[in-house]
């Protein structure tokens, strides 16, 4: 069976993260931006066709994805599509994810009808075989196959989209951008669904100015009897990076070693970018633990409890506690750090302080000096 | 099909077994030998290529290619993939006439791939070996060597005048010309030794590679026969100075010793160095390292994919190693995908790849004075049964 991938990158944001980037190009891990995860569920479940719809801000995913070289996308045939926003007479900017599928529509059609299209979201990282969806999803003959996950619902976080099911697996209630109780599994936004099926649903959306993926086409066709669900639970790792908060602890939560084996080691590889930075040297004085570093690192002070990103230098005296810090930021002597997050290129001048709290980080925007 | 025409190409003599690294190249050819905790050693001088403008690239295997052939792949690490573009391995191979067979020797090697080299319709051809640890821009020197109109350019470097009889050694005129070449001579008169970095014009090279050929008696190598044989027919060859770090990393001591000369604040080989002349490899997909609460880690680089719950001092620990804790790691090279397990001691070691010491081993010591070079070594895939000792300058 032929499948495409739909990635969308730009869902939901995260405050000054997110101003000069999408969703998609958020790094995380270390060395990782957002959408390696979803591409890479994608790449190894054989997925060779992958479109990523972007509306804006993607110049920094474009310049990480590129080709899709490392993810083996670099293909003839098929590989990846990068589905930018176009404005035509009836449409601008898009409302929702029909929109921007029914702006995709050559992309959508080319090719074979009797198609599966896999859609993923790039703000949920898993380390998910595919596959299993796609059989799941098949063996079902139900129109729509979504992903979900116990345990995220409780009553306070917003959702997106969750489900309630009774004991056989089937929807009893499903609810959108609600913040559910803990008896319902919250959606992992990704959905398997034939694509001949898609394709006359966002025509038909489209026409009667409805767009909202999850309230006019899940809830609204269910709701109607006019579709049915198939619920994959997935029983792995989900790390929901929809806010500040989140993303912070999902970070730090990266030094407990069954997140890594999960995230990093379920399935299948996790594949990025490749930069070429030398091992990371750490000094003659360096007290680093607890953190999880990537490659081209020059430590000279003191991490705990932190995420370092490619080739950040910490020089001698300085400390940092809880702080995640991003490529090529540069923390100088005598400096406290404790619970901050440091986007790319940041300087921290000698002896400063900055200190946040869990909840509440200090976020530093990209190239800045403090 | 149609080939774009090269000004110069390189080939990559990587056939040799590097029989002095002894365990470390039992399975592996040594310009597959891991080096700086995420390269190859091959990586140096493929990665010089790309820097210099070289973009084609023939690589001569022999001894034990499989995982040298599967590491070069297409050449994509190093951006030698391309449609206008080649990392080309060439294995030896059979012909009807019996001309050609296992390489007899670097020059043979050469000549067996004429049709390789004639395709790119080249002017100048480098050749270069796979086993030497260094960052160099060879497009200075093949400008050098045309400015001179020289057949050939051998590059050299001052080496101290009591270790010059382990070099071949290039005797000049004051204007840089070769007059003389004496490999490994007793009494040398000069310090200028050859790195085994050639520039050639290809006309030249091609007529005595074919010369060469036809000579029964020759051994078929470039320091041998084809550099004397140049000199002899009145050809001009220049010596090209270099005066960056360069090591050859043909022995277990200098092995240890160059990945030692990567560590400390100023170290002797700045492998970082510049954007210009990185250094690219093959990468694993492994995410970052960890390192834990109550690791030590000083003095050493570690690579992702690395865990390190243990003490590690003054060492280089590749890319998807496990220390765990309690173990102790010092002056030592750890190769890729090595595991050390509790309360496990390596000192003055370098742990082949996938090794795995297990708990209380005891690898190696400290030195004495006197027995400074006493490394010890495992082998690839070598198991350690527990609480057993590897002493220093020991193998297995």
């Amino acid at each position: 069976m032929n499948v495409t991938g739909i990635i969308f990158a730009n869902d939901g944001t995260v405050s000054a993260l997110t101003e000069k980037r999408t969703m998609a190009s958020m790094p995380f891990g270390g060395r990782y931006r957002q959408v390696d995860f979803a591409l890479s569920n994608l790449a190894c479940a054989g997925i060779h066709r992958i479109g990523i719809v972007t509306r804006h801000n993607y110049q920094s995913l474009m310049n990480h994805v590129g080709s899709g070289e490392e993810w083996g996308l670099e293909m003839e045939e098929g590989g990846l599509e990068y589905l930018t926003p176009f404005s035509s007479s009836h449409t601008s900017d898009y409302r929702g994810k029909l929109e921007s599928l029914y702006a995709a529509m050559t992309f959508l059609e080319y090719g074979p009808q009797d198609e599966l299209v896999v859609m993923i979201d790039s703000a949920i990282l898993s380390n998910i075989d595919l596959t299993k969806v796609i059989a799941s999803h098949m063996e079902s003959g139900k129109d729509i196959t979504l992903v979900t996950k116990k345990g995220i619902a409780d009553g306070n976080k917003q959702l997106d989209l969750a489900v309630k099911l009774d004991q056989n697996g089937n929807p009893i209630d499903i609810t959108v951008d609600y913040a559910a109780s803990a008896d319902y599994e919250a959606s992992m936004d990704i959905f398997v669904l034939s694509k001949k099926w898609l394709i006359q649903q966002v025509k038909e959306h489209i026409a009667h100015n409805l767009y909202h993926m999850d309230r006019d086409l899940v809830l609204g066709l269910w709701q109607k009897g006019e579709a049915t669900l198939n619920i994959y639970s997935f029983d792995g790792l989900a790390m929901y990076n929809e806010s500040v908060e989140e993303y912070f602890a999902n970070s730090l939560s990266l030094t407990h070693k069954e997140i890594r084996a999960d995230l990093f080691g379920r399935n299948h590889p996790v594949y990025t970018k490749v930069r070429d930075r030398v091992p990371t040297y750490y000094g003659e004085n360096c007290k680093i633990e607890n953190c999880s570093v990537a490659d081209g690192c020059m430590l000279g002070g003191a991490a705990r409890n932190s995420v370092l990103f490619r080739q950040v230098t910490i020089y001698p005296g300085a400390e940092v506690e809880n702080c995640v810090i991003m490529n090529d930021t540069v923390v100088h002597e005598g400096c406290q750090l404790r619970n901050v997050i440091l986007d790319k290129d940041v300087t921290v001048r000698p002896g400063t302080q900055l200190i946040g709290t869990p909840t509440r980080p200090i976020i530093i925007k990209r190239g800045e000096v403090v | 099909m149609y080939f774009q025409k090269k000004r110069c190409i390189a080939m990559l003599l990587a056939g040799g077994q590097g029989s002095r690294l002894k365990v470390l190249t039992q399975n592996t050819a040594k310009p597959a030998v891991p080096f700086g905790g995420k390269y190859r050693i091959i990586d140096f001088p493929l990665s010089n290529c790309v820097n210099s403008g070289i973009d084609t690239v023939g690589i001569l295997t022999q001894y034990q290619p499989l995982e040298l052939n599967e590491y070069i792949g297409n050449g994509q690490p190093w951006g030698l993939n391309k449609s206008h573009c080649c990392a080309q391995v060439l294995p030896p191979y059979e012909r009807h006439d019996k001309k050609s067979g296992w390489y007899k020797g670097t020059a043979n090697a050469i000549y067996q791939n004429i049709a390789f080299i004639e395709r790119y319709d080249p002017e100048y051809v480098v050749v270069l070996s796979g086993d030497h640890i260094y960052k160099m821009d060879y497009a200075e020197m093949v400008e050098f060597h045309e400015k001179n109109g020289a057949a050939c350019t051998i590059a050299v470097r001052d080496v101290p005048l009591e270790e010059a009889s382990r070099f071949g050694i290039l005797n000049t005129n004051p204007d840089g010309s070769i007059y003389e070449f004496e490999e490994k001579p007793k009494e040398p008169k000069s310090t200028n030794a050859s790195m085994g970095i050639y520039v050639f014009n290809w006309q030249v090279l091609r007529e005595f590679l074919i010369a060469d050929e036809e000579d029964p008696k020759s051994a078929n190598d470039f320091g041998k026969n084809i550099i004397p044989n140049l000199l002899s027919a009145g050809h001009k060859l220049m010596a090209f100075t270099f005066n960056g770090y360069w090591k050859d990393v043909g022995t277990i001591d200098s092995l240890w010793e160059a990945n030692m000369e990567l560590l400390g604040k100023e170290p002797a080989f700045n492998i970082r160095g510049e954007e210009k002349s990185r250094i690219f490899a093959r990468n694993n997909a492994l995410p970052s390292s960890y390192i834990d609460e109550d690791a030590s880690t000083v003095g050493c680089f570690i690579a992702e994919g690395s865990e390190v719950y243990g003490a590690v001092r003054h060492s280089i620990i590749s890319t998807g190693c496990t220390i765990r804790e309690g173990a102790l790691v010092e002056d030592s090279v750890v190769m890729p995908g090595c595991v050390i397990e509790s309360g496990a001691i390596v000192r003055h070691a370098i742990l082949g790849e996938n090794s795995l010491i297990s708990r209380g081993c005891v690898v190696g010591g400290a030195f004495a004075p006197q027995d400074k070079k006493k490394i010890s070594v495992t082998g690839k895939d070598t198991v350690m049964e527990p609480n057993t000792v590897l002493l220093p300058g020991e193998m297995m």
